[in-house]
C-alpha cells in the first residue's frame, strides 16, 4: 500500500473512531410533549432506563394510559368514529401536537499520547524501503466538531410509531452526514391474530440489527470493537486479491424488515429480521448490482437474516413488582434488579467480484459469493445502579479464492473472529455515570493483514485488546460531558528478521465529548 | 319566674356570642411581587397550641403533577398522598421548613392507593418526586390554624382571626418569604411585596 493510501485510511480510521462513534440519541421532543425530565426514560442519556425501555417497546408511547400524561394533545387525521367506517374512509390517525424534533451537537478533543510518535519518522514497516518516512498523520490532539443531528420519532396513533435521524453535518461539515435509523414499526399487529399482547410487531425501514446492546445509542464514546469489526481476510497468494473482503460489522444499519415480541424491562423477547445484504460497510447502494469488475458492492438482491433471542428475569421477590415497568423500592420506583441471558444469530453473504477469463480465455467479470455468519451470546445483570454486561461473538466467513488461471474458485479455508466486550457502568450519582469496560477482538487475518492493511491499531499479534475506564456528568439532565482513556497493548510497525517488534509502543488515547440535546 | 331565667340565659348567650364576634377579625391583602398563588399565616402564638384537625387534604399525584400544587394545613393535619397514574410515583421531601432533619421518603405505592403523612413541624414542604424530578409540588404546615391561599392575583383573607397582635408570614415558591407585625381588631390590613 502506497504512503498516500495509508495516510487518507489511517484519517478515515480516526475520524470514524473519533466521529462516527457514540451516535447516540435522547429525545427531547418526548420532553416536550409529556412535559416530563430527559431522566423520566434515560439513565446517563441514551441509556434507558426500565421505563424508557417500556416506553420504546409501546411504540414512543407511556404503556399504560398515555394519553393521561400528553400535554399537547396530538392532531386528529379524522374522527375516532370514522373507524367505524372504516373500509369506506380513511382509517383515523393522528399526529403529534407538536413537531417531534430533537437536536443534537457533540465536540471532541483527543489527545493521543506521546509515544504514537514512534509512528513517525523512520519506522522500516514491514514490506517497505527501508528508511522510508512517514508524515505525521494523526495529531496528537486534536479539537474536533462532532455532529449536528435532527432526530424525530413519536406515534400517528393505531399503534404505529416512527423515527427518522440525520446527521446534518459531521465533523463542522456540511450536509455530509447521513441517514441514521428511518422506520415505522406497528406495534402489537399480532393483536388482530389473537396473540398475546406485545407477541408480534414489525418495523420497516432503516434501523440498527437488534443487538444485544446498542451501538448506535450507546453512552460510549468509542463503539464495541467486536461490533466494529469487518472479516478482511488476507491476500490470496495466488494472485494477491483479498481472499475474504466482508466489509459487514455489526453495527452497519440494515434495510428491512423486522419482526419482533416481547419486553426488554422484563421476560422474552425475541426479533427476527430480514435485511439488505450489506456488504459494502454502508447502507446497499443503488442499483444494486454494480458491473464494475475488480470493485467490492452489494449484491441486494439477497436477503441476509438476523435473528435474537433473550430472556430476562427480574429478581424481585413480591411478584407485582417483578412484573411491573419498574421495581417498587423502598424509597421509589427503581430499576429492577435483573439477570438477562440472550443469544443473536446472523446469516448473510458477501460478494466480490473479479476480472477473470473464460474458459477460452475472453474477459469476464467472475463473482464470488461467500456466505458468512455470526453468532454469539450476551449477559447483563443489574443491581440498582450498578450494571454488568457483555458480548461474546463468534465469526465465520467461508473463503472463496480466485485460482490461478483467473477462470473460476476453489474453496480456502475459512476466515474467522471472534471477540467480544464486558463492561460495568455504575450510576455513583444520578449525574456521575463511571464506566469500566474491556474490549478483545481475535482475527488472524488482523495479524496477517497488519500495517500493510493501514489499520494503525493493528495488533503484534492476532489479539487485539483494549481497556477503556470512562466517567461521564451529565450538567443537565440534556447536557453532558464524557471522558475516556483507552490503554491499548503494545504494537510495532517495524519487526526485525525474525519478526520480532522492535521499538514497540502504545497508542493509548484519551478522549473527551461535550454534547447537548434539545 | 323559669321563663324569665330562660329568657335571661338566651339573652346573656346571644350578649356573649356578640361579643366574641366582635373580637374575632379577619387579616385581608395582596401578596405582589411574585406570580400565581401564595400563602398567608399566622406565626405560631406564645403560649397558645390548637387542636389538630382531623380533616386528611388529598394530594394526588395526576398525569405528572402534584395536583393541587400548593395545600396549606394546619400543624398536625394528616395529609394523605394518592396515586391516580398508571406510572410509578414516590414522594418525598427534602426539608421541612428549611429543616434538613426532617427529610422523608415514602416510598412506592400502586395507582388507586394512598398514603398518609402527619405533618407536627411547622414550615413549607416541597414535595418531589425521585423518578420523575420535573414534578414539584408544595405543602405548607401552618403553625396557626389562620391562613389562606391566595388566589392567582395575589389576594387572600384569613378569617376568624382573634383580636391580638400577629405576626403574618407570606410564602410563595422561589420567594424569600416575608413576614410583619399586624395587629387584628376587626377587619386588618397586610400586604406584602415578596421577591427572590
Amino acid at each position: 500500500m502506497d504512503v498516500g493510501r495509508r495516510i487518507s485510511v489511517i484519517f478515515s480510521f480516526v475520524v470514524i473512531v473519533i466521529l462516527l462513534t457514540g451516535s447516540s440519541y435522547a429525545i427531547p421532543a418526548f420532553s416536550r410533549q409529556y412535559g416530563t425530565s430527559c431522566t423520566t426514560c434515560h439513565i446517563d442519556f441514551p441509556k434507558l432506563n426500565d421505563f424508557g425501555k417500556a416506553f420504546k417497546d409501546a411504540g414512543f408511547k407511556f404503556p399504560k394510559g398515555d394519553e393521561d400524561f400528553i400535554k399537547v394533545p396530538p392532531i386528529m387525521l379524522g374522527a375516532p368514529a370514522q373507524k367505524d367506517m372504516w373500509p369506506h374512509v380513511i382509517y383515523p390517525g393522528t399526529i403529534p401536537g407538536l413537531p417531534q424534533i430533537g437536536l443534537r451537537y457533540n465536540q471532541f478533543f483527543q489527545y493521543t499520547s506521546g509515544n504514537a510518535n514512534n509512528y513517525y519518522g523512520s519506522q522500516v514497516l514491514p514490506g517497505s524501503t527501508p528508511g522510508s518516512a512517514l508524515p505525521p498523520t494523526i495529531p496528537r490532539t486534536d479539537f474536533q466538531a462532532g455532529y449536528f443531528s435532527i432526530f424525530m420519532a413519536g406515534n400517528f396513533g393505531s399503534d404505529i410509531a416512527f423515527w427518522v435521524d440525520d446527521d446534518l453535518s459531521v465533523s463542522g461539515a456540511n450536509a455530509n452526514g447521513a441517514l441514521g435509523d428511518g422506520y415505522l414499526r406497528f406495534v402489537n399487529i399480532g393483536r388482530f391474530l389473537k396473540l398475546p399482547t406485545d407477541a408480534f410487531t414489525v418495523k420497516v425501514g432503516q434501523f440498527e440489527l437488534d443487538l444485544p446492546f446498542t451501538q448506535a445509542r450507546s453512552i460510549n464514546i468509542s463503539p464495541y470493537d467486536i461490533y466494529t469489526q469487518a472479516n478482511i481476510g488476507a491476500a490470496n497468494p495466488a494472485n494477491g486479491l483479498p481472499s475474504v473482503n466482508n466489509q459487514f460489522s455489526m453495527q452497519d444499519g440494515a434495510q428491512g424488515i423486522e419482526f419482533s415480541g416481547g419486553h426488554q424491562y422484563g421476560g422474552y423477547h425475541y426479533s427476527l429480521a430480514v435485511v439488505n445484504q450489506n456488504t459494502s460497510g454502508g447502507a446497499a447502494a443503488a442499483p444494486p448490482n454494480v458491473d464494475t469488475p475488480s470493485a467490492f458492492f452489494s449484491d441486494s438482491n439477497y436477503k441476509d437474516v438476523y435473528g435474537r433471542f433473550s430472556y430476562r428475569f427480574n429478581l424481585e421477590k413480591d411478584p407485582a413488582s417483578r412484573h411491573d415497568v419498574q421495581a417498587a423500592g423502598a424509597t421509589g420506583p427503581r430499576d429492577h434488579t435483573y439477570l438477562s441471558l440472550g443469544t443473536f444469530f446472523f446469516k448473510g453473504r458477501s460478494v466480490q467480484r473479479f476480472s477473470g477469463l473464460t474458459g477460452g480465455g475472453a474477459a469476464e467479470v467472475l463473482t464470488a459469493r461467500e456466505p458468512f455468519y455470526r453468532v454469539g451470546g450476551d449477559f447483563s445483570f443489574n443491581y440498582r445502579t450498578f450494571n454488568l454486561f457483555g458480548l461474546y461473538m463468534y465469526a465465520h466467513d467461508q473463503n472463496v479464492l480466485l485460482n490461478s488461471g483467473f477462470t473460476g474458485f476453489g474453496n480456502g479455508d475459512p476466515v474467522k473472529f471472534n471477540g467480544g466486550f464486558l463492561e460495568a457502568d455504575y450510576l455513583a450519582l444520578p449525574w456521575v455515570m463511571a464506566i469500566m469496560r474491556y474490549d478483545h477482538v481475535q482475527s488472524t487475518s488482523d495479524f496477517l493483514n497488519g500495517a500493510s492493511s493501514g489499520n494503525y491499531y493493528s495488533p503484534v499479534g492476532s489479539s487485539r485488546d483494549r481497556v477503556t475506564p470512562g466517567v461521564q456528568f451529565l450538567i443537565h439532565a440534556n447536557i453532558k460531558t464524557s471522558f475516556e482513556y483507552q490503554f491499548r497493548p503494545r504494537q510495532a510497525l517495524a519487526y526485525d528478521q525474525n519478526g520480532k517488534p522492535l521499538n514497540s509502543f502504545r497508542t493509548n488515547t484519551a478522549t473527551g465529548a461535550l454534547e447537548f440535546v434539545y | 319566674m323559669k321563663r324569665t331565667l330562660i329568657s335571661m340565659m338566651m339573652v346573656g348567650t346571644v350578649v356573649m356570642m356578640l361579643s366574641l364576634a366582635a373580637s374575632a377579625g379577619t387579616i385581608s391583602g395582596k401578596v405582589s411581587g411574585v406570580s400565581g398563588e401564595s400563602v398567608v399565616y399566622v406565626e405560631a402564638v406564645a403560649g397558645k397550641t390548637f387542636p389538630a384537625p382531623t380533616a386528611k387534604p388529598v394530594i394526588d399525584q395526576k398525569g405528572l403533577m402534584f395536583q393541587p400544587h400548593i395545600v396549606v394545613v394546619e400543624q398536625g393535619t394528616t395529609v394523605e398522598f394518592l396515586n391516580s397514574d398508571k406510572v410509578a410515583h414516590n414522594v418525598f421531601w427534602p426539608s421541612v421548613g428549611g429543616n434538613k432533619k426532617l427529610t422523608h421518603n415514602l416510598g412506592t405505592w400502586p395507582q388507586g392507593e394512598k398514603r398518609p403523612f402527619k405533618f407536627d413541624n411547622a414550615g413549607a414542604v416541597p414535595l418531589l418526586c425521585n423518578v420523575h424530578p420535573e414534578m414539584a409540588g408544595y405543602i405548607v404546615v401552618s403553625p396557626t390554624p389562620y391562613f389562606a391561599l391566595t388566589d392567582k392575583s395575589g389576594e387572600y383573607k384569613i378569617e376568624n382571626v382573634p383580636d391580638g397582635s400577629y405576626t403574618v408570614v407570606a410564602w410563595h415558591e422561589g420567594a424569600k418569604n416575608q413576614s410583619k407585625p399586624v395587629s387584628v381588631a376587626g377587619d386588618s390590613k397586610a400586604d406584602f411585596t415578596l421577591s427572590k
